[in-house]
Formats: C-alpha cells, structure tokens, sequence
C-alpha cells in the first residue's frame, strides 16, 4: 500500500458465520489522524468488521493492512502490539479488579508482565508501574471517574463503564483507535464528554479513530468520513454531509432487504 | 513426648506439604481461572522423582530440584493441548493426565516398583539418631520453610503486573488478549511454576513419609486439595494454608475426639460429615472462603 495517508486498510475481506455472510467483500480505507464513522443497522457486519481487524477472528478471503504492513491472521495481542486498540460494544472490563488496575493494565511495555521480573525485579519495574498509575489517575480524572480509581466497577454505572472502557483504550496509546458504539445507553451529557475526549486526542496526538455510532447527528459533527454496512456489505461511504443525507441511507433503515438491490 | 504430641507434630507436618498443594492451586485457578483436576500427578511426579533419586544416594537438593523440574515440565507439556481448550475441558484432560500417570507408575513395575511403589526413602534432614520427636521438629520447620519460600514467591508473582494479568485471564480472556497479553503464554507459565511447587510437596513427602506407591496418588488427593483451596479462600496465597490446617484439623481432630467423647459415628465418617457440612457452609455464605481476595499490592502506590 503505497498511500502514505492510508493508515488501514481492507482489501475484499469476508467472514461467514454458518450460511450467513456476516462481512462480505470489504474493501476500505481508514486515513491517518482523521475520524472515521461506521454506521449500519443492528446485524449489518459491524462489530465483526472490527474483530476482524483486531484479530478476535481470521478472515476467510481478504487481507488487511496496517501502518505499512499486512496484519491478516495475526493474534490479537500483535496487533495490539503494533498500535490498533479496540473497545468493545458491552463493556469487557475486569470486575474483581479496581477501576486503576483495570486502566494500568492496558499500558504497553510493561516489564512486571513478565514472571521472572514480577519475582525478582520489583525495584526494576516500581518505578515504571508508579508512573502508569499516575498517567491512569490522569485519564481517570479527564473522564470524571477519579473517586472511583479504588473501586471496582461493578460499583460504576453503565455509562461510567463506557467512559472507563474508553479510558482504558486511551490508556494503551494507540494509534489507530476502533470504538465499538461508545455512547451507546450513555446520557446525552457523557455522550458530548466522551466525544470531545476523542475530538481532542485526534488534534493534540493525531489519533486515527475509526468509530461505530448509531447517533447520526454525532456522526455528523464529529466523524471526515463515514462508510455504511448493510448486510455484511459495505454500502455507501463518503464525508459525513453527503451520506446523511444520501436517501439510499434511511432506505437501508426502512426498506431493509430491498435497500440492496436498489445499490 | 506422648503420643497424642507426635499425632500433633504429624498433622502441622501433612497440613504444611498440602499448604503447598493448596497453594500451588490457589495460583492455578485462584487467580488464573484454570481449573486443575490433575494435583494429584504433578504431587507424584515430584515424590517418585525425589525418591529415585533419594535411594540412588543423589543428594537432597538436586533430588528436590530436579522434581520440581520434572513435575514442572509435566505442567508445561499438559498445558500444551490444555490451554486451548475452554475450562470444562482443561479440567477433564488434567484429570485424565493425574489418571494416567498413576496407572502407569501402578503397571510398570520396572521404572518405580509397581504397585509396590519404593520404600527405605531416606529423609533429607536425619535427626533420628538424636530422637525421633526432634526428627519431627526438625521436618516440621523443613516444610513450612519451603511452604513460606513458596508462599513468597506466590505472593511476588500476584501482586505484580504479571498478577494483574492473571487475573485479567480469569476475567475475560478476549479482552486480556486485545490488551496486548499473550494468555497462551501465561498459561504456560503458570501450569509449570505451580506444577513445579507441587513437585516440591511430593518430594517432601516422599521423604518424610519414607515411602511411596501408586495408591497414594488417587484422585482423592486432587480433591482434597480442592477442598482447602475453596475453605481457605482460592484467590489468596496464605488461604490454602488456612484451608489445610482446618481440612487436617477436622479428619485429625476426629480421630483424637474419639478417645475423648463417646462419638456416635465412627471417626472416619464424622471427618466426611463435618469436611462436607463445612464445605457447605462456606460455599452458601462465605463463597470467597475464609480469606478474601485482595487488592494488587504492585508497589504503583
């Protein structure tokens, strides 16, 4: 992939669940530093598009690209490794672990995680694990759940569980950002926090976020490009203004299996 | 001493090596998840080691050292095919494992005596010649030494980064791995120490008991140790401790109560009716059994 503004792509990647194609024929690209949207209705391929770039399942045909190298087929955590984090949808934290742990455990090159430095090298990693603690504090704290760092979060409520699903993806530095409907059940108030967050780290890290979000007025403030899935297709993309307000769009919404064969 | 002090002496002696056991389990399913149905193997892979070696005149240390790397690699190639697998699974192939190994030791008579099993195992620490109650001091101090390095050990790998990942395993395993952990790893890792701490238990207890044979090995013994994990409290180090005095205390306690009060069970029943009202008890209103799981003490704060 020659395109250096490119910072993911898919080249004619599907999945089938059984008979059912659950992601069929996706070719897209995600540029750097920009939001990218990804809208469709319940059961349109999304959230298995995101699995596949994170490696939770291999492609059956197709190939992905990331930052300049083919990441098909690779264990999620090398991908993680090489800088795509993910949230997920239903909130995957760890609930016998405080709301601080939960964070510092997305931190990258950790040297405790390794057995022998846990055992002999406590002096070797403190001072690192201090500093992550401090910079999970920080997020905690731009999130509003910073009296909670001590809990555990089953002690949170949904939304705050959203905020701290996303704190933790924060918390692992990625480059490419996949956020699995962030705001979903979320109230309107943590809805705008959670996206200025995003808004905020694109412009002052040059995050690349690539953002599942059903909220269509949100897509439209916030996201540079949308593309939209249909039954495991991809079927319209382009800047958010022109796809909302494309007819074809509510015809997916309405019409549903008739939508496509109108595309 | 009288008796009833050496009966004493030798319950803290069996509930230090199954504080071991316990343990060793407590960092298996615990922390980690993994469900270990196999204890009972990687406890005989460690004294049948130690013994063989023992009899040969090997010196104690490297008979301790070298069971606790066989019993280790035992964990480590169990893992293999087991980590893969969903938790029910894993605990059917380690039980099957356990199965294996002692109808192997029980069948081929030429690698550890069959079913006779190997006597004359001598003791690692000989106070005999002083008195045999000194002798007893003397394994006692030996075994929660080794339980108390252990328990250390346990206590270091837990409450650390790689303590945290543990946990994160037995949590949501999706998850840990999209955060970057290599769970195949990890697993591997904690199936080897914690088989390795087993194997040390057994080679303890081949050298105090003196003696081993294929029937020592059942999977009462696995289940045993479960029962002080989940006493004790599975996500803590010193709750198998705990776990292991009281299992010890009840089936010893029994037997002494006897001679005292006129039971109307026989002891050996009361042990099972009291361990399974307990157990009970516990699990109904006390689930994270009588020590609970604390937070990640990782030095951060």
């Amino acid at each position: 992939m020659g395109d250096a503004d490119t910072i993911l792509e898919t080249r004619s990647l599907s999945l089938s669940f059984g008979g059912l194609k659950a992601v069929d024929d996706v070719s897209l690209k995600v540029e750097r530093s920009k939001i990218f949207g990804l809208i469709g209705p319940n059961g349109s391929g999304k959230t298995s598009l995101f699995n596949l770039i994170t490696g939770v399942y291999r492609p059956e045909v197709g190939r992905i690209f990331f930052d300049g190298r083919e990441i098909t087929g690779l264990p999620p955590h090398k991908i993680y490794r090489l800088g795509i984090v993910r949230s997920f949808q239903f909130p995957r934290l760890f609930y016998r672990m405080s709301v601080l742990d939960n964070l510092v455990f997305a931190a990258r090159n950790q040297r405790g995680d390794n057995p022998v430095a846990a055992v002999f090298g406590r002096n070797i990693y403190r001072r690192q694990e201090r500093f992550f603690m401090e910079r999970g504090l920080e997020i905690l704290e731009r999130l509003g759940l910073a009296e909670y760092a001590d809990k555990v979060p089953s002690e949170l409520s949904g939304g705050q569980l959203k905020l701290l699903e996303l704190g933790r993806a924060i918390m692992a530095e990625p480059k490419l950002l996949l956020l699995d409907e962030p705001a979903a059940g979320v109230s309107p108030i943590l809805v705008s926090k959670i996206f200025k967050t995003i808004s905020q780290l694109r412009e002052r890290e040059g995050l690349t976020v690539f953002i599942i979000e059903h909220r269509l007025n949100v897509v439209e403030e916030y996201t540079d490009w949308v593309y939209v899935m249909h039954r495991g297709r991809l079927y319209l993309s382009g800047p958010p203004g022109k796809v909302l307000g494309d007819r074809r769009l509510m015809s997916i919404y309405v019409a549903g299996d008739a939508a496509v064969d109108e595309a | 001493m009288t008796n009833l002090d050496l009966f004493i002496l030798d319950s803290v002696i069996t509930a230090g090596y199954f504080a071991i056991l316990a343990l060793s389990l407590n960092i298996e399913y615990g922390y980690s998840g993994l469900i270990d149905f196999g204890k009972a193997a990687f406890f005989a892979l460690g004294a049948y080691t130690s013994a063989l070696l023992a009899i040969n005149g090997y010196p104690a240390a490297l008979a301790v050292a070298v069971a606790m790397l066989v019993s280790g690699l035992g964990g480590l190639a169990i893992s293999v095919p087991a980590i893969r697998v969903r938790s029910d699974y894993l605990a059917i192939i380690t039980l099957v494992f356990a199965e294996s190994i002692r109808v192997v030791l029980k069948n081929e008579s030429w690698l550890a005596g069959g079913v006779l099993g190997i006597r004359g195992i001598p003791p690692m620490i000989d106070l005999r010649n002083i008195s045999y109650d000194i002798h007893l001091v003397g394994q006692a101090i030996f075994v929660l030494l080794l339980f108390t390095v252990f328990a250390v050990v346990g206590w270091l790998l837990t409450n650390s980064p790689f303590g945290r990942i543990l946990r994160a395993i037995r949590e949501d395993e999706l998850a840990s791995s999209v955060y970057g952990k290599n769970n195949t790893a990890v697993k591997a890792v904690v199936f080897s120490l914690a088989s390795a701490m087993s194997g040390a238990a057994g080679s303890f207890y081949s050298q105090y008991v003196g003696f081993v044979s294929p029937d020592l090995f059942i999977l009462a013994i696995t289940l045993q140790i479960w029962i002080m994990s989940i006493l004790g409290g599975p996500a803590t180090i010193l709750g198998g401790l705990a776990g292991a005095i009281l299992f010890t205390s009840i089936g010893r306690g029994t037997r002494i109560l006897k001679d005292y009060l006129n039971l109307p069970i026989d002891a050996n029943n009361m042990m099972f009716i009291l361990t399974g009202v307990l157990l009970v008890l516990v699990v109904t209103f006390r689930p994270t059994g009588l020590l609970k799981e604390g937070r990640i003490r990782s030095g951060g704060r």
